[in-house]
């Protein structure tokens, strides 16, 4: 990639002017969340609606948490560890495979690459129905269980890692290993892991997100016994009664843990997203 | 290069994802295993408001050993689907279930997944009004249901909005007002001359109250084929829906809605169907701020019976007795009337009926209306209805979206009559 | 492999052509560049198989049943799909899908290249703005639509509020096709325009910039040059990027969904329920699995169908 060298054109101040005005419109939902989060739950029907934020987040959050109907508390520790949960096992599984399909060679390998990248288009819907039987069929409706190990590995991640380890590995460095007597996994666990540092880290960003944000299937899956965050969310705002201020509260908690990870890791997301952009 | 570190932390992370995969039911809120030895634990599975808060703290004070835990479902529609998929797995269910008139009978059908409940309580039908018991029971006699409550109607009204626009605010006043729908339609269109504003909130909760006032056959046959075509009922309910929209006298804010929800603390609208289950909802919507604004009268058109539930206790329950002898404390007169005060269900226990603290209650929400008094009255003579298998899915996912659209404008009632009945077809099947 | 075994470290490892391997260990090592490999992706294909590959089949086996969650499993061969050829609120469903997605991708493809552009120049600030962009894009759908729908309100909604000043009366953003397909769209759009964007810049900086600087000479002005350099390049990756969200856009659900307060109906004449919201309310709320399946299958093939042609497209522009 090219980010570092001189660009042809200079930025005029229209195009500061240009891009200010999409930040501001990027920014605003959140901000029109933040406030509604932190004042009373009068202002939802202000018109016009305040600006600037308010004192009570703490009497809303308060009665996000008394709200035992959604179990938001319980979401929110579910979410978390269903998302390390997945993130983990899919950089993990991922790097493995990908490894081995960038760098060892097997009868087969092309064709078995090739039904990954086609497994890439089967959408959720497709597997729901008989995916819900199954799990209450083993008992694991409503566990955490059925909303993590049916993720455990993504055809993305082996592909991402796959095209990673084929440019980022030399053979060389893997024939050297081998030489001097390491098994495959030695290998893979010395030399290949760390070398996809990078890119586990990454694809294990954007897994985390994907997972963290996932609606459907938990909607289906799990009820208010066990939700996940996004299953919280969803209960409390459609209730008899919305109390907007409560599930704004709701809504931020929710969404600030990912917009930690973003301000932390954003470049790195962001030249994920560029660089898988290029190999694809 | 400096493997150890990394190669520790990639380790540690896989270990710490096998762990949690194993340790997950640790973060989950049900809790099967109880927390005590000889503890036993009992849910509740309801819909809406049913008013259970204080009195399964009360049970469980002077049960020790028992737990108890509400779980609440906001809305019918998500409910019902739910309880199915629970009976159709055997798994999952509420110790205690509440069903509502519109699922009921669909799951009577299936007796097997029921308790017979008479072998713990035995014969309770002194107890309740006789109709309403009579639903509870399958045809072979045996008792699926102990009634909860019945669903008499009134109109709650916004007094501080019919003052301003110059109608009495009492509510004796108020019911004379509108002693038929007729009446109604002229008060509210006076109210939109005045106001700008529709005096009712939506076309679609007169058409649930027509239903119930008009009684007899509505969705369904007593053989339970759908003839929402051709049930007199029906069609009269629906054309009261639409002289209601073509009045001009709603303010087409769908129920549940955001937009209906926020109506309440704003006064988009000034009045609403409340069968008394919907007390508590009502004075949710509307928050403390409005306190004493909203008053409670007669309906137009003369009383009925709109919603009101049971509690059956489903076969897979590991622990009946004690599952049926809470379903029996709900539902004695006493709480009863408890519940009627915290969330507005109305009675269908005879003795709570005739409690003088019921018939004596106040609603300070509600601008004290008396309405024990007022529901209490209507609620001996309220009439059965024959409510048949889908009948909450024919309503609500036929007839209402349909008067939805007319009362937008977006179809002519001719288009909306048929997009009904089409879809009461499909949705009705049984 | 225990944790605490001593790491190899890579300096260690030289050609040692001369140590002759003991058989067991040569053996060993055979065993494991012919196998091992196939233990490394077994993981993936494992899980694959029964979380995705039976299910699947499983999903094609029920769409020929009538299969009631109940018990009742009656083979009814292609009825399924022959009743959902005649469903009326099947086409509505596909009709909505791609009115929604047409209506989401074409700005958002405009708006991306738009700012792509902008981005793709000498600046201060690069790295925040791309941040700031792309920020929308890490909120969950849930809560992007929960905050949307309160803003399109029809009593009490800013975005009315602000149309108010410009002499618009309070639409009834969910009472209306267009006003709800709109209303989805702009969140659809909200969330992924910066995506968009991202990737799009990425492509355009992957252009050699000697082009440019030829076409500079030869007196072309940059409007020009954006039509006759940076677009043609591009086309590889925007017909990605179209594939991309067609896939995420044919399974829209999350948005409708809370939109419409959390009814699957997706408006009262189902104006924005699109097949993934059909395919729930089918399985999940009326528990008719088989006529659920067979609308799983039919939205498989349309991404299918549409990916397909992409696939074309992109074949056709790489010769």
């Amino acid at each position: 990639m090219s980010t570092g060298s001189k660009r042809l054109w200079q930025a005029s101040p229209l195009t500061y002017g240009a891009l200010i005005l999409a930040s501001l419109l990027s920014l605003f939902p959140f901000y029109f969340m933040f406030i509604v989060a932190t004042r009373k739950l009068e202002v939802i029907n202000a018109v016009p609606p305040p600006f600037s934020p308010g004192g009570d987040f703490g009497d809303n959050f308060g009665r996000v948490l008394d709200n035992e109907h959604a179990a938001f508390l319980y979401g929110l520790i579910n979410s978390v560890i269903v998302s390390c949960a997945v993130t983990l096992s899919v950089v993990f599984f991922s790097a493995l495979a990908g490894f081995a399909f960038a760098k060892l060679r097997f009868k087969g390998r092309n064709i078995l690459l090739l039904a990954i990248v086609g497994t890439m288009m089967v959408p959720t819907q497709l597997a729901i129905i008989p995916l819900y039987g199954m799990m209450q069929d083993w008992g694991w409706g409503a566990t955490l269980q059925a909303v993590i190990v049916p993720f455990m590995v993504t055809a993305f991640g082996v592909f991402m890692m796959r095209q990673y380890a084929s440019s980022a590995i030399s053979d060389e460095l893997i024939e050297a290993a081998r030489v001097d007597g390491c098994g495959t996994f030695r290998i893979f666990w010395s030399v290949v892991a760390p070398a996809l540092r990078p890119a586990a880290g990454v694809l294990g960003l954007l897994t985390f997100m994907d997972t963290w944000n996932s609606f459907l299937w938990p909607y289906a899956i799990l009820d208010s016994d066990t939700p996940t965050v996004q299953v919280s969310l969803a209960l409390l705002s459609s209730a008899y009664y919305t109390d907007y201020a409560q599930v704004f509260a709701a809504t931020a908690v929710a969404t600030v843990p990912l917009l930690l990870v973003f301000v932390v890791f954003g470049r790195q997301i962001i030249g994920g997203i560029m660089e898988g952009a290029v190999k694809a | 290069m400096g493997v150890t570190p990394r190669r520790r932390t990639f380790a540690v992370a896989a270990i710490a994802a096998i762990t949690a995969i194993g340790g997950l039911t640790a973060c989950t809120k049900k809790n099967d295993e109880p927390s005590t030895p000889g503890e036993i634990k009992l849910v509740v599975d309801h819909f809406g408001e049913f008013g259970y808060d204080d009195l399964v703290k009360q049970y469980e004070q002077s049960h020790p050993g028992i737990k108890i835990e509400l779980r609440k479902t906001a809305q019918l529609g998500d409910y019902r689907p739910k309880l199915v998929r629970y009976l159709a797995t055997n798994k999952g269910a509420g110790d205690v279930v509440a069903l509502e008139e519109g699922i009921i009978t669909e799951f009577k059908a299936n007796a097997a997944n029921w308790v017979d409940l008479s072998q713990y309580v035995g014969d309770k039908s002194a107890d309740y009004l006789p109709w309403k018991y009579e639903i509870g029971k399958t045809s072979d006699g045996k008792l699926l249901g102990l009634p909860t409550d019945v669903g008499g109607l009134a109109m709650c009204y916004r007094k501080d909005l019919l003052e301003a626009a110059g109608f009495p605010a009492d509510r004796d006043a108020v019911s004379a007002l509108w002693p038929t729908w007729d009446k109604f339609i002229e008060v509210g269109q006076q109210y939109r001359t005045k106001t700008g504003k529709g005096l009712l909130d939506t076309v679609t909760t007169a058409f649930s109250a027509s239903l119930s006032q008009v009684g007899g056959d509505l969705f369904y046959d007593k053989d339970f084929n759908v003839v929402a075509d051709t049930s007199p009922a029906v069609k009269q309910s629906w054309d009261l829906a639409v002289k209601l929209a073509d009045a001009k006298v709603t303010a087409k804010t769908n129920t549940w809605s955001a937009e209906w929800q926020a109506g309440f603390q704003q006064g988009t609208f000034a009045a609403t169907l409340c069968p008394s289950w919907m007390l508590g909802i009502i004075e949710q919507n509307s928050g403390a701020a409005n306190k004493g604004k909203w008053d409670v009268a007669a309906v137009p058109g003369g009383g009925g019976n709109w919603g009101g539930s049971w509690l059956s206790v489903p076969t897979q329950s590991k622990h009946p007795k004690e599952a049926a002898e809470l379903a029996a404390f709900l539902t004695n007169a006493d709480s009863q009337v408890a519940a009627f005060k915290a969330k507005g269900p109305l009675p269908s226990n005879l003795k709570a009926l005739d409690n003088a603290d019921f018939q004596a209650y106040q609603n300070a929400y509600f601008n004290n209306a008396p309405v024990g008094k007022i529901f209490g009255e209507g609620a001996k003579t309220l009439k059965p209805v024959t409510i048949g298998p889908k009948h909450s899915s024919v309503k609500e996912r036929a007839f209402e979206p349909a008067l939805q659209a007319y009362e937008a404008g977006r179809l002519s009632a001719q288009a909306a009559w048929d997009q009904a009945i089409k879809d009461a077809k499909v949705q009705g099947a049984f | 492999m225990s944790l605490s075994a001593p790491p190899a470290p890579p300096q260690l490892v030289k050609p040692d052509t001369h140590r002759a391997p003991s058989s067991r260990r040569f053996r060993l090592s055979r065993w494991d560049i012919k196998y091992s490999p196939y233990i490394y992706v077994a993981p993936f294909f494992i899980l694959f198989a029964v979380f995705g590959i039976y299910p699947v089949l499983q999903t094609a086996r029920m769409a020929l049943y009538d299969w009631n969650l109940i018990g009742d499993h009656t083979f009814t061969g292609l009825d399924n799909f022959t009743a959902l050829m005649g469903d009326e609120y099947f086409w509505n469903a596909v009709k909505n899908t791609f009115g929604i997605f047409l209506l989401a991708t074409v700005p958002q493809l405009l708006g991306a290249l738009f700012l792509a552009n902008l981005l793709n120049q000498n600046m201060r600030g690069r790295m925040f703005f791309r941040l700031m962009i792309v920020a929308p894009n890490v909120t969950s759908v849930a809560a992007v639509a929960i905050v949307f729908a309160v803003l399109f309100r029809r009593d009490f909604g800013l975005v009315n509020w602000v149309l108010g000043f410009f002499g618009v009366d309070a639409i009834d953003w969910k009472g209306q096709t267009w006003s709800s397909w709109t209303a989805i769209a702009t969140m659809v759009d909200w969330r992924w325009t910066g995506y968009n964007t991202l990737i799009l810049l990425a492509a355009m900086q992957a252009i050699p910039k000697d082009i440019y600087e030829s076409a500079s000479l030869d007196g072309a002005g940059k409007w020009r040059q954006f039509w006759s350099i940076t677009m043609p390049q591009l086309r590889p990756t925007l017909i990605f990027v179209v594939t991309v969200s067609t896939i995420g856009g044919l399974q829209l659900f999350t948005e409708p969904v809370i939109f419409g307060d959390g009814r699957i109906l997706g408006g009262a004449q189902r104006e924005f329920q699109t097949i993934a919201m059909y395919m729930y309310e089918k399985g999940f709320n009326d528990l008719q699995f088989g006529y659920g399946s067979a609308i799983a299958w039919a939205l498989f093939i349309m991404i299918i169908l549409v990916s397909g042609v992409n696939y074309l497209l992109i074949r056709r522009s790489v010769k």
